[in-house]
């Protein structure tokens, strides 16, 4: 969910998403490469995400991954889900701390 | 799939590159040592050569992997001819053998008719008391056709092989004579011309013809101007025009006779065939009416049939009534079009895909064994990769992808060989006849072959595969001796042996079977006789030509190297019986008692010419004339049946007003075929049959030694000598037309044989590759009972035993299959 959400703000390459979900979690989250990629590529190969060659902000040749319409779909699902859970958990720890 | 793995890999290594460029570059920039930005990097980012593993998991590795697989199992087999060769031809002769069998069985029995909706295609038929079609006379067909309301629309036919002659050349053809609906009924498009039409079947002088794609090849090389040419049927006065082309799938409605001309039936219909409604000569089709069953058309036609036959029963003579009046009809699937070689062969046809089954099964062992043995050598190997952490499920993957190639290149060699055996077996069964049967693989029989090759690959690669993968890391490494696959091995070689004894045994049994007709007292001799029959060319009036075959047998009988020439209506055993009922001086018969007899008319010298002793009186003579007092010759069991032991000369037996006195007695012999019992026969002199031509009868001549057909030359000469309007018609070894009788006997013998001996030769290769496994798998016991003192005569003794108790295993069941008949379900007639 985190790397399609990411993915949902703009065409990002693997390096992009582990270092924007570290920023943005504060150092919290930290992505580890070996289960990055075999990630992506799984995201990919079930359509939720496409890959496209494209230059990056050094010059090199990235691959960038953006959301595809199924991949949308499946984030705001996913992203229902979770409010939903967190409430939950949220509600729950709020009654046993009173 | 190359192209793409490479791509995938080398894009997947620059993205992986590109993250741990930048992971370094980003710690330079915050000002640490390139060196140390590189171990960090190495260390946050792991094992990059799993990471990639990973990803290709992540996306799918099937199609990968099943290449990789490819390639290594070409790689392996070519390392290995001897078990490639051994294997894929094994493979190829059960394949072959079943592919060709089910081939047979697809065109006899499976194939439908290339016409519009075959599902809707009905037989409309008398049926006999099996329910198996009988011909149907043109009247019942005229008669059906206009009142049968639940079929809309019906035609007829009758086949023959008439004389035409196509520009002042005259060839024999296979024609159908049809009615004018006939291609109507069928929905059959040409695919040049136009075909025969309703307004084509009438009585004028010329007429309309079609012919076939393959005679249009053949005759015409596919020539355009073949339409519009002309011919004429001998013994027709008609002039023929060829109008049109039927499509290469079409062979006709007959199978196994593909018509070369088709013409309408109206101006070949003898005036009898036109009148009689009990002439059965014809074949009836009819499509159903929209919305009818096949059950509510049978309905229709039972009650019409009824009808049909007490109208008829009336003008029949009062004893031919009961018989008739317990024919029955029926509206029977016409979707397989007409069929006389499926009840012929079905059966057998249903025995020998046994036969096969048991040839593949018999392959499938021996593909085990070998693949066992394969396996045991290979047990290193495996290990090796289990140690190094291939899954199981990979390694049966692995097994199961060398199946496949194996299946695939025996399932193709197969295909060819089928291709081969089927064309022999299609030539056994037509024994000299024109039998087109189109075996071509059609969607069927290719899924069956893929079908059965496939199964046969991982039903004999999935035990010595799951047995492999059973052996321990540890035990495969140490390159222990003592397998697990002793058992299995025994058992596999025990089942190919068994198997094959069966096969060997059954093979006896249809020779036995074969032999036994073979050495059946006929009655007389079918060896060093021609026969042959005449045709006419031009009009030959009767009288005229009674006198030219007499002449004719007359200078036959003068001609060196001819013993002996006659002539004979019905030709014993090639399959036809003329039989009447008949009253018998001094006999009465009780009521319900069979009054048939045999009937044959024979020219003088038949029984000499035979070789059928005459028991007692005479033979006929010239002096036997058409108008001369009417004799017979009885057989013995004639005379027995009436007359006990007394002598029956001088006693009159009549048959349809006719009284003939007996003037002699022979020595029993066979008549329809041999596999029949002798039955009560009366011949009569040929001049006294006044309704046949000469050209009705089969004439013989007993050459003096060697192949009687080198008479037939000789034969062209003296016929016209007789007469210049008679023409040889066909000429055969007597001993060649009786064994058409025994076809499904001799195709059984030969086949059941041939399978025989490919169950020997793989059972061989089996024990061979098995027991030199064995053999190997025990070097190091043989070693050390060497070195405590065995003698090499012993160690070999110790084999011996081994493999003849596995032998003496697998004749127990083939003890148990002697003892049945397998002829008994072909023998049900």
């Amino acid at each position: 969910m985190l790397v399609l959400k990411i993915v949902a703000l703009e065409p990002i390459h693997g390096y992009g998403i582990a270092q924007r979900i570290r920023q943005i979690s504060e150092d919290v989250l930290q992505v580890q490469q070996g289960s990055l990629y075999p990630a992506l590529h799984r995201l990919e190969k079930r359509g939720w995400l496409r890959g496209e060659w494209g230059e990056a902000e050094t010059g090199r040749e990235a691959k960038f991954y953006s959301l595809t319409k199924a991949g949308r779909k499946q984030l705001e699902d996913e992203s229902a889900n979770w409010d939903r859970l967190s409430y939950a958990v949220t509600a729950i720890m709020r009654t046993v701390q009173e | 799939m190359w192209l793409r793995k490479r791509t995938g890999d080398a894009q997947l290594d620059r993205e992986l590159r590109y993250h741990f460029d930048s992971l370094v570059r980003d710690s330079i920039a915050a000002g640490v040592p390139p060196d140390e930005a590189r171990r960090r990097a190495r260390l946050e980012f792991g094992g990059l050569a799993q990471i990639t593993e990973e990803c290709r998991d992540a996306r799918g590795r099937w199609l990968d992997d099943f290449g990789r697989d490819l390639r290594y199992t070409a790689r392996s087999l070519r390392r290995s001819p001897g078990f490639l060769v051994v294997s894929v031809l094994s493979l190829a002769l059960g394949v072959g053998a079943n592919t060709a069998i089910f081939s047979l069985m697809n065109a006899l029995m499976l194939r439908s008719l290339p016409v519009r909706e075959p599902q809707r295609l009905v037989q409309i038929t008398r049926v006999d008391a099996h329910g198996k079609p009988l011909n149907v006379s043109w009247q019942l067909y005229q008669y059906f056709r206009d009142h049968l309301k639940l079929i809309s629309a019906a035609t007829a036919e009758q086949d023959a092989r008439p004389v035409i002659v196509v520009g002042g050349a005259d060839e024999v053809v296979s024609a159908a004579f049809v009615s004018g609906y006939h291609y109507r009924v069928l929905g059959v498009e040409p695919v040049a011309g136009r075909l025969l039409e309703p307004g084509d079947n009438t009585l004028a002088s010329s007429s309309a013809a079609v012919i076939s794609y393959g005679y249009w090849l053949h005759r015409f090389g596919l020539n355009p101007g073949a339409l519009g040419k002309t011919f004429t049927i001998e013994g027709h006065s008609n002039l023929f025009t060829i109008v049109g082309v039927t499509p290469p799938q079409y062979h006709g409605t007959v199978l196994g006779n593909d018509p070369d001309i088709t013409v309408p039936a109206a101006m070949m219909l003898s005036a009898d065939e036109r009148n009689d409604p009990t002439l059965n000569n014809f074949k009836m089709l009819g499509r159903l009416a929209p919305g009818a069953t096949r059950q509510q058309a049978n309905a229709e036609l039972e009650v019409l049939f009824r009808a049909f036959q007490q109208r008829v029963a009336a003008t029949l003579p009062e004893q031919d009534r009961p018989s008739y009046l317990q024919e029955r009809a029926a509206v029977l699937s016409g979707m397989n079009g007409f069929d006389p070689l499926r009840d012929r062969y079905s059966e057998a046809l249903a025995v020998l895909m046994g036969v096969v089954a048991l040839v593949l099964l018999l392959v499938c062992a021996n593909l085990s064994g070998l693949l066992l043995a394969r396996a045991a050598s290979r047990k290193r190997e495996i290990s090796i990769r289990l140690a190094i952490g291939a899954g199981r499920e990979r390694l049966v993957r692995q097994f199961l992808t060398e199946s496949f190639v194996l299946a695939a290149l025996g399932g193709s060699a197969g295909l060819l060989l089928a291709r081969w055996f089927s064309k022999a077996i299609v030539t056994t069964m037509a024994n000299g006849d024109v039998v087109t049967l189109s075996t071509a693989p059609d969607w069927r029989v290719l899924s069956f072959t893929a079908v059965i090759s496939l199964l046969a690959c991982v039903l004999a690669g999935l035990a010595p595969g799951l047995h492999a993968l059973r052996a321990s890391v540890e035990r495969g490494l140490r390159q222990s001796r003592s397998g697990g696959h002793q058992r299995l091995g025994r058992f596999l070689l025990i089942a190919q042996l068994s198997i094959s004894m069966v096969l060997v045994t059954g093979a006896a049994l249809f020779s036995a079977t074969l032999v036994k007709l073979y050495s059946v007292d006929r009655g007389f001799r079918t060896q060093g006789v021609l026969t042959f029959s005449l045709r006419t060319s031009g009009p030959c009036p009767s009288e005229r030509c009674r006198t030219a075959a007499a002449t004719l047998l007359d200078s036959l009988n003068h001609l060196p190297g001819v013993v002996s020439a006659s002539a004979v209506d019905v030709l014993p055993i090639s399959g036809s019986l003329w039989a009447r009922d008949i009253e018998v001086e001094g006999y009465t018969f009780s009521a319900g008692e069979n009054q048939t007899a045999a009937f044959n008319a024979i020219a003088p010298k038949y029984f000499a010419t035979v070789e059928t002793p005459l028991l007692r009186g005479r033979e006929f003579d010239s002096h036997d004339t058409s108008t001369a007092r009417k004799v017979a010759v009885v057989n013995e069991s004639f005379a027995r049946s009436f007359f006990g032991a007394a002598s029956p000369l001088g006693l009159m037996v009549t048959c349809r007003q006719l009284r003939y006195e007996i003037v002699g007695v022979v020595a029993d012999a066979k008549y329809t075929d041999v596999k029949q019992p002798l039955i009560r026969t009366m011949y009569i002199p040929w001049t006294q049959r006044t309704e046949e031509e000469p050209t009705d009868f089969n004439f013989l001549a007993r050459a003096t030694g060697g192949d009687p057909v080198r008479l037939a030359p000789t034969l062209e000469k003296l016929i016209r000598e007789a007469d210049p309007a008679l023409r040889l018609s066909t000429t055969a070894a007597w001993s060649a037309v009786a064994d058409r009788t025994i076809v499904t006997e001799r195709m059984m013998a030969a086949l059941g044989s041939f399978f025989g001996l490919v169950a020997l030769i793989v059972a061989c290769l089996g024990i061979f590759g098995v027991m030199a496994f064995r053999v190997s798998r025990r070097v190091n016991e043989i070693g050390v009972r060497m070195a405590l003192g065995a003698s090499r005569t012993g160690i070999a003794k110790l084999v011996l035993r081994e493999a003849v108790a596995m032998l003496l295993a697998g004749c127990l069941p083939a003890r148990r299959a002697a003892g049945v008949d397998p002829m008994t379900a072909l023998r049900s007639e």
